[in-house]
């Protein structure tokens, strides 16, 4: 047993953490506007430094660095922007899919320009009869001779307005369900209204819904197989959707907790630092025993993907660490607001902005409910 | 003109964990336990400026340290910001060295190395703060040198003016290759590392030279051959008392006079 992270993990690291600092850190009122250009630049940076590409191929332009750097990079992300955080995963998340699912023509043109930041799709999954029952989708794609026909309305959708490509998944028959490429700017997509998610009503994080309306696309545009999309999906969505929402909320945990512990240190109260009374003291104990056992849950199931097990196979690992560590942000946010008093809720202090972005976690990539039948479908079968 | 172009530099205690340090009492040493380990922040704006150079003129650049078999990890980051080969001057007699005894091993090393032209440092380091060791490196080398730099415009191939720092302004300095300068922070803006430079980097061997390679004698480096020694460090205390003398401003004015002359302060 090594608890000890490789030296090039320690580097990677230190670069992630200096570019967050020096990059993102003085640009993040800019970021947070609510309306503007998405910023186009911190993608082309993160694909130059290669942290798009971090868990990705080499052969497809990727730098197959691992899960566990991934999860290096979520982690340092989001803790001074979750924004940008989110983003890796939603750039990282089609490109997995293909990456591992084809079709060959994607993996040569479509991977390398995402890797480069240059070219971003996502996964066009949750409607509105749900996202985590994927099996009573409406979107459908029946075939057409060499075409398929796209129909549906989908909703939630990250970056829906700047994407290149869209990567829907659709019904094609009883029990049937195909995962498609479809570029941006083929005739019928249309899209809908902006939505306005707590952490989401920020210019570098738009959401919002796309229509698709007998929209045509070549089969080979068909990621993994016809009437087995599901497959490419879940796979995407565990190693990246779901690690990626561990990821983001851990590295919020973490800010949060620092910022508790600062602002404990440095306020007095009744002549004393207010961490000189108990009860701050075992608040911030619980917090940090958190946030530690987050982090190995977040790391050890990366690791598990790193020795090669599949995705299906750590289902339950990937599940137990999005539930602990999504629990945790919320709950150390909500004690760190306690410790910071009234300051906590003001923008000021930068508490309540984790707090926000800890929400979406709770339910993002897969509701903590459904992990938890994950795990409980496991354990019963065990 | 292909250069050969040396970049010394140090791995130091992180300046953002510093208010964690504390000295040992007994040694006078600092205690570094738990503190990570960064390449000293001046040193990295010298390896920036060493890889401008090599881009402008072709070349090749050797970073190198002096320090314990840990100090690798600034060496390796080094390579991943991409300087093309790195020396660790790694050997039990070289611990304790002051300003002297620190110039002189990297002078013999840099000997070794063989041809050089331009020797850059960072103008000072964060733990020992002397900006000693540069001057005393090129004294050694017995080339010219200058300290503050914070830009530099070749003129020929084998000169160069560099713009000094000073107060209230700076100075224009020329300079024949070969050459060393100490660089401030203003100079440059230093490079990350790409993900594919960092794992590169992490796969590449470190040349480490003991004493023997370098052929010094084990009495003239470290803390024996350091002809300064330091003999106790104290951690600074700052004390304030307050003392609110009241009456009209005339009797304050003449009052505050009488009492900061008994304390000494006029």
């Amino acid at each position: 047993m090594d608890f000890n992270f490789t030296r090039e993990q320690e580097m990677l690291r230190n670069m992630v953490r200096e570019f967050v600092q020096k990059e993102l850190a003085p640009r993040i009122p800019e970021f947070d506007e609510p309306e503007g250009e998405w910023p186009y630049d911190v993608f082309k940076r993160m694909g130059q430094l290669g942290l798009v590409g971090l868990a990705l191929p080499k052969e497809f332009g990727g730098n197959a660095m691992g899960h566990v750097a991934l999860m290096i990079a979520w982690e340092e992300l989001a803790k001074v922007s979750s924004s940008w955080a989110s983003n890796l995963r939603g750039f990282a998340l089609p490109a997995y899919a293909i990456s591992h699912y084809g079709p060959a023509w994607a993996q040569k043109e479509i991977v390398p320009k995402i890797c480069r930041g240059e070219m971003q799709g996502n996964m066009t999954l949750t409607e509105d009869v749900g996202g985590s029952d994927m099996g009573a989708i409406r979107t459908t794609c029946l075939r057409d001779g060499d075409d398929y026909i796209i129909n549906g309305r989908k909703i939630m959708q990250s970056r829906y307005s700047i994407l290149d490509f869209f990567c829907p998944i659709c019904r094609s028959g009883e029990k049937s369900y195909t995962f498609v490429i479809v570029p941006k700017g083929t005739p019928g997509i249309e899209l809908g209204r902006r939505e306005n998610y707590i952490s989401a009503m920020t210019k570098t994080l738009p959401v919002g819904e796309v229509m698709f309306n007998n929209v045509r696309v070549p089969k080979e545009n068909v990621i993994g197989e016809e009437g087995k999309g599901f497959r490419p999906v879940l796979a995407a969505v565990g190693a990246i959707g779901r690690l990626g929402g561990a990821g983001i909320s851990l590295g919020l945990a973490e800010a949060a907790y620092e910022k508790a512990l600062h602002y404990a240190k440095t306020r007095h109260l009744y002549g004393k630092p207010i961490i000189e009374l108990q009860v701050i003291r075992w608040m911030l104990v619980d917090m940090e025993t958190r946030v530690e056992t987050a982090k190995y849950f977040c790391y050890y199931a990366s690791w598990l993907l790193d020795q090669g097990k599949k995705v299906s196979e750590v289902a339950k690992e990937i599940a137990r660490a999005k539930v602990v560590a999504s629990e945790t942000a919320l709950d150390v946010c909500l004690k760190a607001i306690e410790i910071h008093g009234a300051y906590g809720t003001t923008p000021e202090f930068g508490v309540i902005q984790k707090m926000k972005s800890a929400l979406d976690q709770i339910t993002a990539a897969g509701s903590n409910q459904v992990m938890k039948r994950t795990i409980a479908d496991a354990i019963a079968s065990e | 003109m292909a250069l050969e172009i040396v970049v010394c530099i140090k791995q130091v205690p992180d300046p953002e964990q510093f208010s964690k340090i504390t000295l040992d009492p007994v040694k006078g040493t600092i205690r570094r336990e738990g503190i990570p380990s960064v390449i000293n922040p001046l040193d990295k704006h010298a390896i920036e400026e060493a890889l401008l150079i090599r881009e402008k003129f072709s070349g090749r650049v050797t970073a190198i340290s002096m320090g314990p078999p840990q100090a690798k990890e600034a060496l390796q980051e080094a390579l991943a910001m991409g300087v093309d080969e790195a020396v660790l001057l790694c050997d039990r007699a070289l611990a304790g060295a002051d300003t002297w005894a620190t110039a002189y091993p990297l002078a013999e090393a840099i000997k070794k190395l063989g041809k050089f032209d331009i020797i850059l440092c960072g103008n000072e380091t964060v733990d020992g703060a002397t900006a000693q060791v540069g001057p005393q490196l090129a004294e050694f080398l017995n080339i010219p040198h200058v300290t503050n730099v914070t830009a530099i415009e070749f003129t020929s191939e084998k000169s160069w003016n560099v713009r000094r720092a000073i107060e209230r302004g700076y100075m224009k300095v020329a300079l024949e290759l070969p050459s060393l300068i100490t660089v401030l922070k203003d100079i440059n803006q230093p490079r990350l590392p790409s993900v594919i430079a960092i794992m590169e980097a992490a796969g590449r061997e470190i040349r480490s030279w003991g004493c023997g390679d370098m052929c010094l004698a084990e009495n003239v480096v470290g803390l024996v051959g350091s002809p300064t020694q330091v003999v106790g460090t104290f951690e600074q205390e700052v004390k304030r008392a307050r003392e609110i003398i009241r009456g009209s401003e005339a009797e304050v004015a003449k009052k505050a006079v009488k009492r900061l002359k008994e304390l000494g302060a006029l």
